[in-house]
C-alpha cells in the first residue's frame, strides 16, 4: 500500500505494511521480514500475519511455520518447509481487517544469498626486481553452511582488494575455485582484500567477509643498484674489447695515422739490397745512370774534380791567359770544389745549391787553414776538358757572384795531369808544367806551363795582380798566349791574396821548353814526370804504368767528355776504388 | 493433427533408435586423423564429470539466454516473474522433490532416470524455441546461438546419461514416446497477441533454466555418492 505525499516539490512514497525481504542462506531454509510502516498501529506482535502458498500442488495458503522469537517481524522456513524450484508466494495481512498489505512470490534458489567465505589468507607469490611490486595468492574456504561438496549448491566467488583507507575497490573476475592470484601489488602499501560468494547462475551475492591486510616490506635498494653497476662494467668490458679488436684489426692504418713513415733513403732506380751486396762493376754500371748520386761520391774524394768544358767557343778560351786560365780555374775550381757535375750536364753551377761555394768554404781553402788541405784543387785536366772548362767557368762567373772572372781561363792547354814539383812552406803546391803530348792545341799551355811556375795555394790557385805581373815578366815573351796572362782576373777573394811566392822549378827542364811556333814537341821521354799509379800491391806498393801507356791518356777530342766517374779512367785510381783494390 | 502427432512420434522413434540398438551398436567416435573408430573407453568416473561438465554449462547458458531475452523484450515491472520461477511448467510424468533431504533420499537409478528424463522432455521444446526467436524482429544473435548451443549440448547429454544408465545400472533404457506426446501439446498452439507469446517465451526460458539445475543438482548429488558416500547422505 503507497500513499503519495507531495511535499516541497518532492514526493515521498509512503508505505504501509510490507515485507522488507526475504533470503535464503544455505538454499535449505530461508526467512522473510516486514515492516509495519507508517501504521504504527500495526507494530504490536501478532497485528499481521504471514502466509504463503507453494505453486505445487498445493493452492491453500498456510501460515508463516514460526515466527522466530528473537527478532521482530520474521517469519523462519525450515528444512521441512523449504522446497527448491518450486515458487512460493507469501502474503502479509492483518487479520483482524482482513486486508492483504503485501504478496511477494519467488523460488528459493532466487533468494539465496550465501554466506561468506571464510579462512581467507595469501601467501607471497614473487616480489618484481626491482622491489617495487609484488605478487600474492589468495585463498579461502567455502561457507560451512553451502553444501558445495554435495553439489547442493556451486558456488562463485569474487575478490576485491584495494589500498588501506582508499574508497575504491578493485574487483576480480568470478573465480570458481576457492584461490585466486593479484598481480601488481606495490610494496610498502598495506593492501585489504575481501572475497565474497554467490550461487553460479543467480545474481545474489553474500556478504563479504572479512578484510585481510597485506603488505610487503620494500627491500632496500641495494638490489637495484647491483644490476646497474654490473650493466655499466659489462658496459666498459665491452667497449674495451671493442677498441682493442677495432685497434689490432686497423693496425696498419693506424701505425701510418699514428707514426708516418720516415722516408728512407733511397734512390730512384736503386735497389737499396744491391748497394748492400752488389758488386763493384753493378755499382758502377747503377751510379753511372744516376745524376744524384755522382756529386755526393765525388764529395767524399777530394782528389777528384771532375770539370765539363765546353768546346762551344774555343775562341774565349785561347783569349785568355794560361796564368789565367789556371787561377780562374783555380779561383772557379775553389767553387768546383764543391761543384760537381755530370758529365752530360753543361756544367751550370746552378743545379747545386749546395756548389755555390760559401765565403766560409773558401776560406777553408785559404792558405793557413790546414783542415782542408786536402782540398787541392790542383788536378787538371786532360786538354779536352779544358775547353769545357772555360765556358763552364764563363758560365759559372755569370751565375756565381763570387766568381767576377771577366775572361774564360781555359786550361786547354793544360794537361789532364799535372805533375806537383814541390811543396811551398806555407803548404802550397807547385805544378811543374804538364809533359809534352801529341795534342799540337795544347802546344801552348805547355809553354806556359813551363815558364810559368805558378803557385797553387791550398785553396786554389789564384794569383794577385802583382804576381801576375811577376809572372808574365819572367816570362819571355811569347805571344798569344802569354797575353792572355795579362787579362788574366783581378779578383781579389778576400784579401787573402797569394803570397806571391814560386819557385821556379828546376825540373821542369825536364820537359823541353818549345817555342809556339815550333813543331810537336816529340813524345814524351821514357821517363815522365808522373806514372799512373796502376795498382797497390801486398806490401802497399805502388805499381806504376809504363810511360809508353801514356799518350793514350791524351784525350784527342777536346769535346770528349770525361768518362763517368764509374767507369775508372785510365790510369787513374779513386781513393776508395783503392780500397776496393787493399787485400 | 492426428497425422502430425504420429509423424512426431515416428521422428522421435527414429532419433531414438540408436538407443535401442544401444547395447549392440557401440557409439562410433573420430579420433584426430578424422576416420571413424570405436571409441575408446572412458572410465565411469570421468563419464560422470563430462557429463556434470555438460550439464553446468547448459544450466549457465540457459541462464544467460533468458537474461537476455529479459533485457529485450520483458519490460522491467515484469520482471519479478522470473522470481517466480516460472509458471505453468510443461508437467512431468511424476514429480521431483525439491527438498534437499527429499533429494537426498532419491536413489541412484532415480535420479539418473529423472535427468534422462528431463533432457528427453526438453529437446522438443528447445526447437521450438528456436523457430519462435528467429521469427523475432529484433533477436540478438546470441540467444538464437545460445539457443541453438543448448539444443546441440542436449543431444549429447543424452548420450552421455544413457551410457552412465547403463554402465552404473547395468540396464538398457527403452524409451517410450507416449511420454513426449504430452508434454507437446502445449507448445504447438499459436497465441494471436504478441505479448502473451512473448511471455509464453519467456517462461519457457524461465523453465528450462529450472530444469537445468534440476539436471545439474542431481548429476552432482550422484558423483558426490560416487565419490565419498558419507557425506552427501542427508543429515
Amino acid at each position: 500500500m503507497y500513499l503519495s505525499v507531495y511535499v516541497n516539490n518532492n514526493i515521498y512514497k509512503l508505505r504501509g505494511p510490507h515485507f522488507t525481504g526475504c533470503r535464503s542462506r544455505e538454499q535449505e531454509t530461508f526467512r522473510c521480514w516486514w515492516s509495519a510502516g507508517i501504521f504504527q498501529n500495526l507494530t504490536e506482535p501478532g497485528a499481521l500475519r504471514v502466509f504463503y502458498q507453494t505453486k505445487n500442488f498445493l493452492s491453500e495458503w498456510q501460515e508463516c511455520p514460526d515466527y522466530t522469537r528473537t527478532v521482530k517481524n520474521e517469519c523462519y522456513f525450515n528444512k521441512t518447509f523449504t522446497q527448491i524450484w518450486t515458487s512460493y508466494c507469501i502474503q502479509l495481512r492483518s487479520v483482524r481487517e482482513n486486508i492483504t498489505y503485501d504478496e511477494a512470490c519467488f523460488t528459493v534458489e532466487n533468494i539465496v544469498h550465501p554466506d561468506p567465505p571464510i579462512g581467507l589468507n595469501w601467501t607471497l607469490l614473487n616480489v618484481s626486481r626491482s622491489g617495487l611490486h609484488f605478487d600474492v595468492l589468495v585463498r579461502w574456504a567455502p561457507p560451512p553452511s553451502a553444501d558445495v561438496q554435495m553439489g547442493w549448491m556451486s558456488l562463485v566467488y569474487q575478490v576485491q582488494y584495494r589500498v588501506r583507507n582508499n574508497s575504491h575497490w578493485e574487483m576480480l573476475d568470478l573465480e570458481s575455485g576457492t584461490q585466486q592470484s593479484i598481480y601488481g601489488l606495490h610494496t610498502d602499501k598495506e593492501y585489504e582484500v575481501r572475497v565474497r560468494c554467490k550461487m553460479s547462475a543467480f545474481d545474489n551475492f553474500g556478504e563479504f567477509s572479512d578484510s585481510i591486510i597485506v603488505h610487503v616490506a620494500q627491500i632496500p635498494s641495494k638490489e637495484s643498484t647491483f644490476p646497474t653497476t654490473l650493466v655499466l662494467i659489462f658496459g666498459v668490458i665491452g667497449v674495451v674489447i671493442l677498441l682493442v679488436l677495432l685497434i689490432f684489426s686497423q693496425q696498419q692504418r693506424l701505425m701510418v695515422i699514428f707514426l708516418p713513415p720516415i722516408p728512407a733513403p733511397k734512390i730512384k732506380g736503386i735497389d737499396p739490397e744491391l748497394l748492400k751486396n752488389g758488386k763493384l762493376d753493378q755499382l758502377n754500371s747503377l751510379l753511372s745512370s744516376q745524376d744524384m748520386y755522382k756529386p755526393d761520391f765525388y764529395h767524399e774524394d777530394p782528389w777528384v774534380e771532375f770539370i765539363q768544358l765546353d768546346l762551344d767557343d774555343p775562341a774565349e778560351k785561347n783569349e785568355s791567359s794560361d796564368t789565367q786560365h789556371l787561377l780562374g780555374v783555380s779561383r772557379s775550381g775553389s767553387s768546383h770544389v764543391l761543384n760537381f757535375k755530370s758529365d752530360d750536364d753543361s756544367g751550370r753551377a746552378s743545379c747545386y745549391d749546395p756548389e755555390i761555394p760559401n765565403p766560409e768554404d773558401l776560406a777553408s781553402l785559404l792558405p793557413g787553414h790546414s783542415g782542408r788541405g786536402d782540398n787541392h784543387p790542383l788536378v787538371s785536366r786532360s786538354s779536352s776538358s779544358i775547353p769545357d772548362l772555360g765556358v763552364q767557368q764563363t758560365s759559372e762567373v755569370e751565375e756565381t757572384p763570387i766568381q767576377t772572372q771577366p775572361a774564360v781561363p781555359s786550361w786547354v792547354n793544360m794537361d789532364f795531369y799535372a805533375q806537383v814539383s814541390d811543396f811551398t812552406p806555407a803548404g802550397g803546391v807547385v805544378l811543374s808544367p804538364g809533359q809534352l803530348n801529341s795534342c799540337p792545341e795544347k802546344k801552348k799551355e805547355e809553354e806556359n806551363e813551363k815558364k810559368i811556375q805558378f803557385q797553387l795555394v791550398s785553396d786554389g790557385a789564384y794569383t794577385s795582380e802583382n804576381t801576375a805581373r811577376q809572372l808574365s815578366a819572367s816570362v819571355p815573351p811569347s805571344p798569344g798566349p802569354e797575353q792572355g796572362y795579362q787579362t788574366f782576373p783581378t779578383q781579389a777573394v778576400e784579401g787573402n791574396l797569394w803570397n806571391g811566392e814560386y819557385l821556379v822549378s828546376t825540373s821542369d827542364s825536364q820537359t823541353p821548353y818549345l817555342l809556339p811556333e815550333a813543331p810537336p814537341a816529340p813524345i814524351l821521354p821514357p821517363v815522365s814526370d808522373y806514372t799512373v799509379v796502376q795498382e797497390v800491391d801486398a806490401q802497399h806498393s805502388l805499381l806504376l804504368n809504363p810511360p809508353s801507356s801514356q799518350p793514350a791518356i791524351c784525350p784527342h777530342s777536346p769535346n770528349k767528355h770525361l768518362p763517368a766517374m764509374p767507369t775508372m779512367p785510365m790510369g787513374y785510381l779513386t781513393p776508395d776504388l783503392l780500397g776496393n783494390l787493399t787485400p | 493433427m492426428n497425422r502430425l502427432k504420429v509423424l512426431q512420434a515416428w521422428l522421435w522413434c527414429v532419433s531414438l533408435w540408436p538407443c535401442w540398438l544401444s547395447h549392440a551398436v557401440p557409439l562410433d567416435c573420430k579420433d584426430e586423423t578424422g576416420s571413424l573408430t570405436q571409441c575408446t573407453s572412458i572410465s565411469q568416473e570421468k563419464l560422470l564429470d563430462r557429463v556434470i561438465q555438460h550439464a553446468e554449462l547448459i544450466y549457465r547458458v540457459s541462464e544467460e539466454s533468458c537474461t537476455l531475452f529479459e533485457d529485450m523484450f520483458i519490460p522491467y515491472p515484469l520482471h519479478a516473474l522470473r522470481n517466480q520461477g516460472g509458471n505453468l511448467c510443461h508437467t512431468k510424468p511424476f514429480p521431483i522433490p525439491g527438498s534437499k533431504s527429499e533429494i537426498q533420499q532419491i536413489s541412484d537409478k532415480w535420479l539418473l532416470h529423472s535427468v534422462l528424463m528431463l533432457v528427453q522432455s526438453w529437446m522438443e521444446p528447445l526447437i521450438y524455441l528456436q523457430t519462435t526467436l528467429s521469427r523475432y524482429d529484433d533477436a540478438p544473435d546470441a540467444l538464437l546461438n545460445k539457443t541453438k548451443w543448448v539444443s546441440d549440448k542436449l543431444l549429447s547429454l543424452e548420450q552421455g546419461v544413457l551410457v552412465l544408465i547403463r554402465k552404473m545400472l547395468d540396464e538398457g533404457i527403452l524409451t517410450s514416446s507416449s511420454i513426449f506426446e504430452h508434454t507437446l501439446t502445449p507448445y504447438n498452439e499459436q497465441s494471436p497477441e504478441v505479448l502473451e507469446s512473448i511471455l509464453r517465451d519467456y517462461n519457457l526460458l524461465i523453465c528450462f533454466k529450472k530444469d537445468a539445475h534440476k539436471m545439474e543438482t542431481f548429476l552432482k548429488l550422484l558423483k558426490c555418492r560416487q565419490s565419498n558416500k558419507l557425506s552427501c547422505l542427508s543429515y
